[in-house]
């Protein structure tokens, strides 16, 4: 992935309470999906999709174990996001990519 | 404030005349449009562009959990249409009164108000954009309501 894509990635999979307290409680030490969903009113699939997204943007990583696979926090893709500069960057970045698409659109209705 | 403030310094060039690009700034509705991407929406932007006239905007991200809002509101400083903006920005609440950032749950140094400038120049029917964004310190979060939850994160981690 390149960083611009991590960074992405990162910022979708924070953008979500529950996702955020699996990250919180990893930080704590690794732990089973069953011991994350516990404090969650939330079912075992579901927990285990918010888990996914976190995997796939690099935030956690899965043990070997067969049975238990513990959830490991990987921090630097947090350490890239959490520098300020590099989250306003972002911010605006991705606006003025927005602002780039409202432009080619208009330029499409002129057509 | 002791901390040294910090800046976002940021160039684009658009395929587009300067008054489209000065109107993206200033027209609220089309403001709305870019403003909020990443899951975020602008529902309001009341925007009294002139020199003094004050801005409110809100920000919302909607999740299966709940909606939050966030509201920011500033004044502009400088109106130099169609080629110089210059507004401030600060937290407050739907009212459009302040909101210290530490009550919002901002860390410590978190300014009460940012500055975003704006500058604008036209060439051949394409508008070269700088935009900097000043006012936040280094080493706090700020802008997005997670920010708050990865700063305890990374207190964690360190």
């Amino acid at each position: 992935m390149t960083d611009d894509n991590q960074l992405d990635a990162a910022f979708a999979a924070l953008a979500n309470p529950t996702r955020r307290a699996i990250l919180a409680r990893l930080a704590e030490g690794e732990a089973t999906v069953n011991s994350l969903a516990a404090p969650f009113d939330m079912s075992l699939p579901a927990i285990s999709k918010h888990i996914r997204v976190l995997v796939d943007a690099g935030l956690v990583t899965r043990g070997r174990d067969a049975q238990f696979r513990p959830c490991k926090l990987n921090g630097a893709p947090l350490a890239a996001v959490a520098h300020w500069t590099d989250q306003y960057r972002h911010i605006w970045g991705a606006r003025f990519d927005a602002m780039d698409q409202i432009i080619a659109d208009m330029k499409d209705t002129q057509k | 404030m002791t901390d040294t403030p910090k800046w976002v310094k940021i160039t684009r060039e658009f395929d587009a005349p300067i008054d489209v690009i000065w109107s993206m700034w200033t027209d609220p509705e089309m403001f709305k449009k870019w403003y909020g991407p990443m899951g975020m929406t602008v529902p309001v932007a009341e925007m009294d562009v002139v020199v003094g006239g004050t801005r409110k905007v809100s920000m919302q991200m909607t999740s299966p959990e709940r909606t939050m809002t966030m509201w920011f509101t500033g004044v502009y400083k400088e109106i130099n249409a169609p080629k110089r903006l210059v507004y401030t920005e600060s937290m407050c609440d739907e009212e459009g009164t302040l909101i210290s950032p530490q009550a919002m749950g901002m860390p410590e140094g978190y300014p009460d108000i940012t500055e975003v400038i704006v500058d604008l120049s036209e060439t051949g029917g394409r508008t070269t954009m700088t935009m900097v964004h000043v006012g936040v310190p280094e080493g706090s979060a700020g802008g997005g309501g997670w920010n708050q939850a990865f700063d305890k994160m990374v207190a964690l981690l360190s």
